[in-house]
């Protein structure tokens, strides 16, 4: 089959400055293949979904070009390009997530955006170190590079890890990995349905491509950085099975459950690293429960989106009962709700038998002694890890029946609590147009069609998409229907029987008034990372103590320069210059001020003038005369004692102060005559 | 005689302006086609210059007195930072004759505006420092009644902290000068630099200062603080253009320096690379970090400014090509964004009397155009690819990387990172909020306020560039390249 596919490869070198390259191979041809029909299929859905709301131009535009972006990812042949694209495309779904523009859409839109973003910022980094420590990001290149480095000195390593560690931050996020898993389960209910089932089953893969080129290109056969994402991958499917069970939504549950699906494929994608050459059942798995999980998705949210689109409604008490007579929608949500329960003939079983055959196939390694350990682990503790990791993964198996049962016993099995709305919703009449049924159908179809023919067509498909990962052909063909294989499915659905049975059922659901039980929400509000941690880390505590250390900056920069340069100098050095331009008159001043008083105006006469009293007496009565005889109409009001009286004061004062500057000039002369005599009597 | 073209624009600026300002037009309309001819003809001159196949034509023009040449030389940076300049002045004035119609003075304001254009271009064919300096000073007193255009009490306080910074700088530029010239250097313009001995620490520190001085027109801490007062007070062309435009008078002025006359080797090591590195790095984080605590829309974008010219002059203190060339890349890109922005500012300003990014709900529903190119220079400016500050930011992130400078090295891409973090934070929800208002907001403004073409075709035109050139650079990655392989 391998021979059918050509493989062709293009650069770009003039585009988006570094150049962008991309490669069709049979892992590139496979998604390309599956996205092309999930777009194809959720479009002919869309048409009559969106039928009552505004915008649909908008809609289409970001839709088609998160498609084109999708594709970029997948067809890329380096990182640049895959990055480029995958930020094109963060974008763009962006608008297709928040079309209804209600408020807790626009807050889950806000968190989407936002774990983009920071995302891509910090795989952003990571591409720099990388590019940076290999001078290639195109996957070949990284792959001889990185291998050398991991090989290199500790520097060498610890910066790769670095490097690697950030960019699995961006593309984690987009795979809905732990701890970045917040946007997915707000996202996914409040986006269209059609929008839904593609971020759920494509866009999430272009996160897991990331994490896949991690794995297969810059840490090879890395022990270390496969358990890393094991362990990040088994949190990830744990907690994204319980968010489904305690979920009362019915987007909301696909949402988690994608999650936890995801998680398993992570676990498949860390397994890879741990097993090295043994990797052929972890890249088969992994490969297929990507595709599988695309197909489960697009049956599951359009199966949703039916149901939401009638009844605009989405809580599991308000829509159960819907589909009671409803044969087709109950059929194909069956068919989904099989396929992902990982029940055996449909197609999840496959994949998911592969991924736990591989932890199980690693369990046997370490009991034999190989295998990498931790380097603290003993090869007996290490097993004993893994057989713990396993019973998780079919644990995680397990809750994935337990939430669809929950679902499907809710919609297509039990009443509702209001007689009348169940009347309502058993009337019989057309729920959806022949176009969408025909989508609906033809989508269910895949699940029993892989799941029949496992060697046909799932092996097939894996064959062609395992060179990209550099796995290996397993050593014979895997006898799915083998007793060995089987168990693992069995205990899957036993324990998905049990928790359905011995947990959701008794407490997750209350006894209702009227009879019959309700759904609660257990789940408890305030557990939620985004509340308690993220929002007020990144909108209130960094924001607020960087955005006063930078305000400080800027005050004592701006403030306190120009308080400096405005004030504070031109004052000082005004002072200064004041002082020296005064430094003469300010000893004339305070002389006036202290042994050279000036005197007041006198408006008494003062004592002991008695030479102006009485000429001043003398002329006062000249004066009188000469009011009274020739200036009657001008007369002269002056006293002329007191002029007399002011002239005699200053003349003086004159005298005195001509005294007094003979005196400060003779004394300032004998100074002089003296430092010059002290000056020569040194100089000699 | 081919020399005498790079004065033409400088004459042409000058008499045209002249022509605006003085003669008593009846009506705006051939006033404004007489500044948009002689906009076009400095723009069709720069054209000719850096298409001229002489390579460095150069035009003494005397001396002022014993070793203080005029000198003016057409060299790969003059040519790049003309033709940059000349296309987006042409560009902002012709959004300029809508805008000014409602803030009146159009021909005072048209008057000074040809004739700092035409002093900018003059500028960048500065041969020596000296002539630099001189075009520089000339710059900044013809540019800054365009910030006191209004004549509020407010503009005058900001043209008078504009000039005050300014001069201030340049009287610290000026030491520097004043030292070499002192020990004989004749400080012509030579790539890689014309110093003919070691570096002794007095000269250091005069290297300090001069790039220090420069560095305050391009609004690096600790003397950035003039951008925040005097962009929200300028009529939006005028802030557009200071922003986009002059602040890169600056950048050129330091590149001058540290390239063309110190040398980038004899700095490289020093301490004075030390501080210069932290100090653009404090202001790339500080800028951004303000802006996105700023709710006045003007000044979040001049605070954006701020950060976005560190990143140029980020580029520079590196001393490494990829570094350069990122910086490079950053001036053309960061004019055109910012251009766009502040002009699209002051078209949101004018049209719903909005000045808060708090108010700023529903406005792409009543100009949706002008939003357009808010939203995609937005997504330029955090550098998101596929557009074109992501080339830069890519190129200066991996130049630090590669400069192997201490802790700078990862420091460095992290800060712009945090940075570009922060761009988003500032910007993303501005834009969302004005497409997507929240369900039952007041106050939503009503009608069309989109404005009229000759400021729309400004606006696509920058935006499209801004874009594009991310996609496809050719010619000036060619050219970049060209000035980097020439100066390392």
């Amino acid at each position: 089959m391998n021979a059918l596919i050509m493989t062709a490869s293009v650069r770009l070198p003039a585009l988006c400055g570094l150049g962008l390259s991309f490669r069709v191979d049979g892992f590139r041809l496979l998604f390309a293949a599956v996205t092309t029909y999930m777009w194809v299929m959720s479009s002919l859905f869309t048409r009559e979904y969106l039928a009552h709301y505004g915008h649909k131009g908008r809609y289409w535009f970001f839709l088609w070009l998160t498609y084109l972006a999708t594709m970029g990812v997948f067809l890329s042949d380096d990182l640049y390009t895959a990055f480029v694209f995958f930020e094109v495309m963060s974008l763009a779904s962006y608008v297709c997530v928040i079309h209804d523009e209600a408020p807790a859409t626009m807050r889950a839109g806000g968190v989407y955006l936002a774990v983009a973003v920071i995302g891509g910022m910090v795989s952003l980094m990571g591409l720099f170190l990388l590019w940076h420590m290999t001078g290639t990001l195109s996957l070949e290149g990284l792959r001889g590079a990185c291998g050398s480095l991991l090989h290199g000195t500790a520097q060498q390593r610890r910066w790769l890890y670095i490097a690697g560690g950030c960019v699995l931050f961006g593309f984690g996020a987009k795979a809905g990995m732990f701890p970045l898993h917040v946007w997915l389960p707000m996202a996914h209910p409040v986006a269209p349905a059609p929008a839904s089932a593609l971020l759920s089953g494509i866009i999430t893969k272009s996160g897991i491509f990331g994490l896949l080129v991690l794995a297969a290109d810059v840490f090879p056969g890395d022990g270390a950085w496969g358990l890393l994402i094991v362990l990040l991958g088994t949190v990830t499917m744990l907690l994204g099975g319980v968010l489904a069970m305690f979920s009362v939504d019915i987007k909301r549950t696909l949402a988690c459950s994608s999650m936890s699906q995801l998680g398993m494929i992570i676990t498949g994608i860390g397994m890879q690293d741990l097993l090295a050459e043994h990797n052929a059942l972890a890249v088969r798995g992994t490969v297929l429960h990507m595709v599988n999980h695309a197909s489960f998705k697009l049956t599951l949210f359009l199966a949703a989106g039916v149901i939401v689109m009638n009844l605009h409604k989405l809580e599991l008490n308000q829509i159960r009962g819907y589909g009671r007579k409803k044969p087709l929608l109950k059929l194909v949500f069956l068919s989904g709700a099989l396929g992902i329960g990982g029940i055996p003939l449909f197609s999840g079983y496959v994949s998911k038998t592969l991924l736990h055959e591989s932890i199980v196939e690693y369990v046997e390694l370490l009991r034999q002694g190989h295998g990498w350990t931790l380097g603290v682990l003993s090869a007996g503790q290490a097993a004993i890890l893994f057989r713990g990791i396993e019973w998780l993964f079919l644990l995680t198996g397990g809750m994935t029946v337990a939430y669809m049962t929950k679902l499907f016993v809710c919609v297509f099995v039990e009443k509702n609590a209001d007689p009348a709305v169940q009347a309502q919703y058993d009337r019989p009449g057309r729920y959806c147009s022949p176009l969408t049924a025909a989508v609906l159908a033809l989508s269910a179809m895949v699940m029993p069609l892989f799941g029949l023919t496992p060697h046909a067509t799932l092996d097939r498909l894996a064959d062609l998409a395992q060179g990209f990962l550099h796995g290996h052909s397993p050593a014979h063909p895997v006898a799915y229907f083998s007793f060995a294989n089987l168990k693992g499915g069995l205990t899957s659905v036993a324990i998905g029987a049990a928790l359905y049975l011995l947990f959701i059922r008794p407490a997750l659901t209350v006894r209702q008034t009227g009879g019959g039980r309700a759904y609660a929400d257990r789940w408890p509000k305030k557990l939620d990372l985004i509340t308690l941690l993220y929002e007020p880390l990144t909108f209130r505590l960094l924001p607020n103590a960087l955005g006063w250390l930078c305000k400080g900056l800027e005050i004592i920069s701006d403030g306190a320069l120009v308080c400096l340069f405005s004030r504070v100098i031109p004052a000082a050095l005004g002072l200064v210059c004041r002082v020296l331009d005064f430094l003469t008159d300010s000893v004339v001043l305070l002389l006036r001020h202290t042994t050279h008083r000036q005197l007041p105006h006198p408006q008494t006469v003062p004592e002991g003038y008695h030479m102006a009293y009485r000429a001043g007496l003398a002329l006062n009565a000249a004066a009188g005369f000469l009011n009274r005889t020739m200036r009657r109409d001008r007369p002269i009001t002056k006293d002329y004692v007191l002029a007399l009286a002011y002239r005699q004061t200053v003349s003086q004062r004159a005298r005195r102060m001509i005294g007094a500057s003979a005196a400060f000039s003779l004394l300032m002369l004998g100074l002089g005559l003296a430092a010059v005599t002290v000056y020569l009597l040194w100089a000699v | 005689m081919t020399g005498m073209l790079m004065l033409l624009p400088l004459i042409l600026g000058v008499t045209g302006g002249l022509a605006v300002g003085l003669i008593p037009w009846k009506s705006r309309r051939p006033m404004q086609l007489f500044a948009a001819v002689v906009l076009a003809a400095q723009l069709a001159f720069t054209l000719w210059i850096c298409l001229t196949p002489q390579q460095n034509l150069t035009l003494p023009l005397g001396a002022v007195t014993q070793g203080l040449e005029i000198l003016l030389r057409a060299d790969a940076v003059g040519k790049l930072f003309s033709l940059l300049f000349s296309f987006v002045w042409l560009l902002v004035g012709v959004a300029g004759f809508e805008y000014m119609e409602h803030e009146g003075g159009e021909r005072r304001f048209f008057g000074l505006y040809l004739v700092v254009g035409g002093v900018l271009s003059a500028a960048c064919y500065a041969g020596n420092f000296f002539s630099y300096y001189i075009l520089f000073e000339m710059m900044t007193l013809t540019s800054m009644p365009l910030v006191l255009h209004s004549l509020t009490h407010e503009a005058v306080m900001a043209a008078l902290k504009y000039l005050f910074y300014s001069l201030g700088g340049a009287f610290l530029t000026l030491f520097g000068f004043f030292l070499f010239v002192s020990q004989g250097e004749d400080l012509t313009f030579l790539p890689g630099g014309s110093l003919s001995a070691a570096l002794t620490g007095e000269q250091l520190t005069a290297v300090l200062l001069m790039i220090l001085g420069f560095s305050a027109k391009a609004g690096m801490f600790p003397l950035q603080g003039w951008l925040p007062t005097a962009h929200p007070v300028a009529p939006a062309p005028a802030s557009a253009v200071l922003s986009g435009v002059i602040t890169k008078a600056g950048v050129l002025g330091v590149l001058r320096t540290v390239y063309f006359v110190v040398g980038p080797d004899k700095l490289r090591g020093t301490w004075v690379q030390t501080v210069w590195i932290a100090l653009t790095l404090i202001t790339i984080f500080m800028g951004s970090m303000l802006a996105y605590k700023e709710d006045v829309l003007k000044k979040r974008m001049a605070y954006s400014t701020v950060s976005q010219v560190s990143y140029v002059l980020f580029g520079l203190s590196l001393l490494h090509p990829l570094a350069f060339t990122g910086a490079i890349l950053h001036v053309v890109f960061h004019s055109l964004v910012k251009n766009t922005l502040f002009l699209s500012a002051g078209a949101i300003v004018a049209g719903t009397g909005r000045t808060r990014v708090s108010q700023l709900s529903g406005v792409g529903r009543v100009m949706p155009v002008t939003m357009w190119c808010v939203l995609l220079v937005s997504v330029t400016l955090i550098g998101i690819p596929p557009t074109s500050a992501f080339v830069s930011k890519w190129y200066l992130a991996t130049g630090s990387l590669a400069s192997g400078i201490g802790v700078v090295r990862w420091l460095g891409p992290v800060i712009l990172l945090a940075s570009a973090l922060l761009t988003a934070g500032y910007l993303l929800p501005l834009v969302i909020r004005a497409f997507l208002p929240e369900k039952g907001a007041k106050n939503l403004p009503e009608g069309d306020h989109e404005p009229g073409w000759r400021m729309l075709l400004p606006l696509i035109t920058m935006t499209a560039l801004s874009v594009l050139l991310g996609i496809w650079a050719g010619p000036l990655m060619d050219a970049v390249n060209a000035l980097t392989g020439l100066l390392f």
